[in-house]
């Protein structure tokens, strides 16, 4: 197995303290830095694919997050001030009256680990600050919302609504959680939605890639 | 007519229920029950237990939430975690108790069970704690560290448990722990085998072993590949089976082992915009897809009440109904 193949799969394993020191020998080797980390986001392709198939739970998903974050870390002093994401920067939250964390986190972990600069605003999130949040970083191609009670889908709706309503532009918005459907994401004027995290990543790509 | 506990057990056992039973009519919950860990917010309120956990209740929404940025996180390092944890002291007062054995007293055992409501479970203890990330990660990164203080939490529970059955002799327990999202469960069925089967093969043998009767489980997630784990600690009703788990495969494959209790989703019917075609339509789907043995229709939330007046009633109203319709 050459070491870039290692690292794919030590990455998947969720080997979090093996990953430095193999991204080390496989730059040793003489792979492209670029080549490394495509492997890496390759293999939280397929965390993902398996997390959304029930194959893998959630402690595996974010062994293998930690994993790719410190192969990261390996390399982005050779990407010499350019960022490592290809995407574009990702604003995340759960929305206002919310204070569901964990699925959440989970979709900015893998929406990194596709390709995106991660903003995440935490929990109970207002439509003005997911606005703001847009306006202050630099190239925002998606806003994620997160929502997970009933009685927070009006604050995704309003959420949704002041990005739209804003003026800015450039990005789209995704939308998730447990009351969450395709049908509400369509109602609410979002672009986009995924029902776990996995999926969030796949549909992320897809929707700034246009 | 059954009473509600004998048509419970008929239920359960496989026998001749004379009707359905209607979500939580069998359990009388003694609620003074002093519990250890301290009070929970109401609505709109921050408070700090006595685990030295914050929660808050934000206004107008459904549940409280552990706090976990850097300020408020209890244990901040899993391997340090006996200088983290304070267990706080089991109240043994008679004064303490008085309330509850007061008001289990008032009830027929004949006729319902006493039960109490015993929360959080040892699962969401950790994560209370800790993050649900840092105890979901620390089950890989730290285990013996993991395992010592899933330890101390199931010491903990069955302090508490001694306390209780000498104060009230429980006929049933009602206990909180949330092992799953409404499509999987948390961990993998190798992992809970590993780090919460025996702490809960230990709390539930222990109830058990000491005259109560019933061990109902609250879960209102996907769990189904839980199932023989519950088996093999002693649940006798998992309360909060989600449509997700497909209640009637799980009736099928493990009735008379054990009963599910749930089947109506209560993010399904329990909303804002509720109304009762919705809850008829979901209550009428469940009572006849599930049957009439090892299976209780309810709102999966966790307790005798609703989100939203009028849910938690309209929902026994339906059950009414489908008990003259199918029995």
């Amino acid at each position: 197995m050459s070491k870039i193949e290692e690292v794919k799969a030590m990455v998947q394993s969720g080997k979090a303290k093996l990953i430095p020191g193999l991204v080390q020998e496989a730059l040793d080797e003489g792979n492209e830095a670029q080549n490394i980390l495509q492997a890496m986001v390759d293999s939280m392709s397929i965390v993902g694919d398996k997390f959304s198939a029930g194959e893998i739970f959630v402690p595996e998903m974010l062994m293998a997050a930690k994993a790719m974050s410190k192969g990261v870390d390996i390399l982005k002093p050779l990407f010499a001030g350019q960022s490592t994401a290809s995407y574009g920067t990702c604003v995340i939250g759960t929305v206002a009256g919310d204070l569901h964390d964990i699925g959440k986190n989970l979709v900015s972990m893998m929406i990194e680990s596709a390709g995106f600069e991660i903003v995440n605003l935490g929990v109970d999130v207002s439509a003005a600050k997911f606005v703001e949040a847009v306006k202050e970083n630099r190239n925002v191609t998606l806003v994620a919302c997160s929502g997970l009670l009933t009685t927070t889908m009006t604050a995704m709706k309003e959420t949704v609504q002041a990005l739209k309503s804003s003026g800015l532009t450039g990005f789209k918005v995704i939308i998730g959680g447990a009351p969450v459907t395709a049908e509400f994401a369509v109602s609410i004027g979002a672009d986009g939605f995924a029902p776990d995290a996995g999926s969030a990543a796949v549909k992320a790509v897809e929707l700034v890639k246009g | 007519m059954l009473t509600k506990r004998q048509n419970l057990l008929e239920t359960i056992k496989g026998g001749n229920p004379d009707r359905f039973v209607k979500q939580y009519e069998f359990m009388h919950f003694i609620m003074e029950a002093p519990n250890p860990g301290g009070n929970f917010p109401e609505p709109g309120q921050t408070i700090k237990n006595n685990w030295g956990i914050t929660f808050r209740w934000p206004e107008g929404q459904l549940g409280g939430f552990p706090v976990h940025d850097e300020e408020h996180k209890v244990l901040k390092d899993i391997t340090e975690w006996k200088s983290y944890v304070k267990v706080p002291p089991i109240p043994t007062a008679d004064e303490d108790w008085a309330p509850a054995i007061a008001h289990a007293k008032t009830v027929d055992r004949n006729k319902e069970f006493v039960t109490v409501f015993v929360a959080p479970g040892v699962f969401e203890m950790t994560h209370h704690l800790m993050s649900m990330e840092d105890a979901l990660m620390a089950l890989y990164e730290e285990p013996e560290a993991m395992h010592e203080l899933i330890d101390r939490l199931t010491e903990q529970e069955l302090a508490y448990a001694k306390v209780l059955i000498d104060r009230l002799h429980p006929d049933c327990i009602f206990h909180h722990d949330d092992w799953g999202s409404q499509k999987s469960s948390f961990i993998s069925p190798q992992m809970f085998e590993e780090f919460y089967l025996p702490a809960y093969k230990k709390i539930y043998g222990f109830y058990k072993a000491n005259g109560v009767e019933l061990i109902i489980h609250h879960s209102d997630s996907y769990a189904a590949n839980l199932v023989p784990f519950m088996v093999d600690m002693g649940v006798d009703i998992w309360q909060g089976v989600m449509t997700t788990n497909n209640t009637p495969e799980l009736i099928k494959n493990y009735g008379g082992k054990i009963s599910f209790m749930g089947d109506i989703d209560s993010g399904v019917v329990d909303f804002p915009a509720w109304t009762p075609e919705i809850v008829g339509k979901e209550v009428e789907r469940a009572c006849k897809t599930c049957g009439k043995l090892y299976f209780i229709p309810c709102l999966t939330q966790g307790g005798n009440w609703s989100s939203f007046p009028g849910v938690y009633d309209t929902v026994n109203e339906v059950i009414d109904k489908m008990t003259k319709e199918m029995f």
